[in-house]
């Protein structure tokens, strides 16, 4: 088990600059000024129920169907109605304001057992690396939700731009 | 014995999304529909996908497969179609059928008939292929999602295109470990956002890497993998072994045509759609009179695709049977190519268009 | 496992050897492949190895995978046993 947390050198990685650069992406600015909704999906694919699901029209796809999402985060209110909606799992919610020291970053989770509030947990980042420790502040898994929970949880300010999942809370064989 | 033969208006083989969507769709305007499939259970793919789509609201993104099949039976039953279910049709001439249920064959005449009968997955073969414990991603897929079983602990996926990612991540959900995604081209072939979902648990994906051998005495015990070069030759020195009990093989699919090549259909090879697939034309009429083709087996594309094939076709054999008029089919017709037409852009679905526009605008056709 | 072993055709255990002899003598199409070492003859009706021979085809004589079609197919393409075709006589 140890060997999957380790990064796999040459082993693919979903590019940070790509992400960035993609109109889902919050700028600097705004993710220091208010909790912001990060989307990853940088590639023209066919596919929108992100826009279709927004209340606020925050996200915009438009026609045609392969155009990456866009995001005005002056208009969106942070309710996390397309956190779990996103076939990808490409949405996340992060919250630099949180408190002085902590963010909290909310992000789609499949997997179970489902962690408990309050967990002591291990925050990865996009490879699967630990990053830091996080602590459960919120697990929601409501029947509209469709199995996908949003889990919330409270890291070290300067991860908030790594972290973007937990360790699987699975039963691992310690004999590995 | 007597004679056993059945009539029927509309006949579709295969009853996975796109013979479905065709059923629903003919039945409501009055046609009368049989839907013959191998499986004990309708459905094809559909009930096997556990994840949420992708597309627009009208393909029904961010609904779980397998809820999208549910929603296609209701229509099917709403409008009276019937299912013979544990029935595989083994032979086509014309306008009959041959097909054989519960140990008995019939002869089914039929007016029209759909061939629905979706891809077979393409092998991989190494050293040690034919070892238990090295699988399609497919029949992985069956087993865990279908049967409740798990097909291993730790497991191999070998490709990275979208069946290779989201079978990895079932895997995954399944609570099977998944040591490595290996990939013989430099770049992953399906989607980034899967990729990425699986990144985040650790498992590496592996570009520019293939399997060179599986060892085990009866069943998978072993995995070793290598980098390999810009011509595909394994680079000495960058074996890996990897202990897993599951290689699962995720290397494409191609058209389950034996129906068509036996009707006598012409076909075009497209390797973007499988290599070689039926000639059709707009309407998804096959080049052989009466027949036509839907979903995969008219090129492997998606289950969204496959449904909207399906309804197109649908509409086209309802009209044929003077069900509906040639100005309100026209009108639906269009309005199911527009929705095609969007499931086909963008990098992915570019060269599938246009490999689509080569079969429909064959002279073939005419 | 040396490579020579490797088997091709699952069901009927024709490995890649064979099949190379078989098209070193001449065949070059699918079909003759399956006549002359009953590979694809099998259980599966060659839904396994079919693209496998192809490849195999492709690689040694050079011909282009479009040009390379299917096996004949004639029916049933499934296995049915003799006894349910004896059942009924009118297809
Ligand atoms: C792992 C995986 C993930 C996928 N994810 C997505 C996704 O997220 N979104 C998406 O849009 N698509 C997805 N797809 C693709 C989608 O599943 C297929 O494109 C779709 O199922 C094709 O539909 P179909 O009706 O043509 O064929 P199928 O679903 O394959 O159905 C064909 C049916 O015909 C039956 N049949 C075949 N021959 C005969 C015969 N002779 N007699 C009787 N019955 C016969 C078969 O048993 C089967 O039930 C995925 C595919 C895979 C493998
Ligand atoms: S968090 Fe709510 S308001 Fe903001 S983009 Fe998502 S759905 Fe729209
Ligand atoms: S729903 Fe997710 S995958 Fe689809 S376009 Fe929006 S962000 Fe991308
Ligand atoms: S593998 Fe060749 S016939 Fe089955």
């Amino acid at each position: 088990m140890k060997d999957r947390l380790k990064s796999t050198p040459g082993a693919w990685v979903i590019s940070r600059e790509i992400l960035e650069a993609s109109p889902g992406y919050p700028s600097k600015e705004e993710l220091k000024r208010k909790p912001v909704i990060v989307i990853e999906c940088p590639e023209e694919i066919p596919c929108d129920p992100c826009e279709t699901i927004c209340p606020r029209g925050a996200i915009v796809v438009g026609e045609p169907i392969t155009n990456l999402p866009r995001i005005d985060q002056d208009k969106c209110n942070a309710c996390g109605l397309c956190i779990p909606i996103c076939p990808g799992l490409a949405i996340f919610l992060v919250d630099n304001t949180y408190s002085e020291k902590e963010a909290t970053v909310s992000f789609p989770y499949e997997y179970y057992p489902l962690p408990k509030e309050g967990d002591e947990v291990n925050a990865v980042n996009r490879e699967g690396e630990i990053a830091c420790k996080a602590k459960v502040l919120k697990v929601r898994d409501p029947k509209s939700h469709d199995h996908t929970s949003v889990i919330t949880i409270v890291i070290p300010k300067e991860y908030s731009n790594q972290v973007r999942g937990i360790e699987l809370q699975q039963k691992v064989d310690k004999n590995e | 014995m007597g004679k056993e033969t059945m009539n029927v208006e509309l006949a579709v083989v295969g009853g996975g999304p796109a013979g479905l969507a065709v059923a629903a769709k003919a039945a409501s305007y009055g046609v009368q529909v049989t839907v013959f499939d191998e499986n004990e259970r309708p459905g094809g793919q559909l009930f096997k996908q556990i994840h949420k789509f992708f597309g627009s609201k009208e393909h029904q993104a961010g609904i779980r497969g397998h809820d999208i099949g549910y929603s296609l039976l209701s229509q099917c039953e709403e409008f009276g179609v019937k299912t013979m279910l544990n029935t595989v049709v083994w032979g086509i001439e014309k306008n009959m059928l041959g097909i054989q249920n519960n140990g008995r064959t019939y002869t089914i005449k039929t007016k029209k008939t759909i061939i629905a009968t979706g891809a077979s997955e393409n092998p991989l073969c190494f050293p040690g292929w034919t070892l238990s414990g090295v699988m399609g991603a497919g029949a992985a897929q069956t087993m865990m999602n279908v049967h409740r079983v798990q097909p291993g602990q730790k497991a191999l996926m070998v490709g990275s295109g979208n069946v290779g990612l989201i079978v990895s991540y079932q895997l995954l959900l399944a609570g099977i470990k998944v040591a490595a995604i290996v990939e013989a081209l430099p770049k992953i072939g399906g989607y980034m956002v899967h990729a990425a979902k699986i990144r985040r648990t650790g498992v590496p994906i592996l570009t520019s890497a293939t399997i060179c051998e599986a060892r085990g005495e009866n069943e998978v015990e072993e995995a070793v993998i290598a980098s390999i070069d810009e011509k595909g030759n394994v680079m000495e020195g960058t074996q890996r072994v990897l202990p897993v009990d599951l290689i699962c093989i995720a290397v494409g699919l191609r058209p389950l045509a034996e129906l068509c090549w036996m009707a006598g259909c012409k076909f075009m090879f497209l390797p973007v759609l499988g290599d070689h697939v039926p000639i059709h034309d707009e309407n998804m009429r096959s080049t052989v009179k009466d027949i036509y083709v839907a979903g995969d087996v008219a090129g492997i594309e998606e289950a969204s695709t496959a449904m909207e094939e399906g309804r197109l076709a649908g509409i086209a054999v309802a009209e044929e049977l003077g069900y509906l008029g040639s100005e309100e089919a026209d009108e639906k017709k269009n309005l199911a190519r527009k929705r095609l037409e969007s499931l086909r852009l963008g990098p992915f679905g570019d060269t599938r268009a246009e490999a689509k526009r080569k079969l429909t605008e064959s002279e073939v056709n005419r | 496992m040396s490579k020579k072993d490797l088997i091709i055709c699952r069901c009927e255990e024709v490995t890649e050897e064979e099949i190379k002899k078989a098209i070193r003598e001449g065949a070059d199409n699918v079909d003759a492949v399956k006549r002359a070492t009953r590979a694809g003859m099998g259980l599966c009706q060659s839904h396994t190895c079919y693209t496998l021979i192809v490849k195999i085809i492709h690689e040694m004589t050079g011909k282009p995978i479009k040009e390379i079609l299917p096996a004949t197919h004639r029916s049933p393409i499934r296995p049915i046993t003799a006894e349910i075709l004896a059942k009924s006589k009118n297809m």
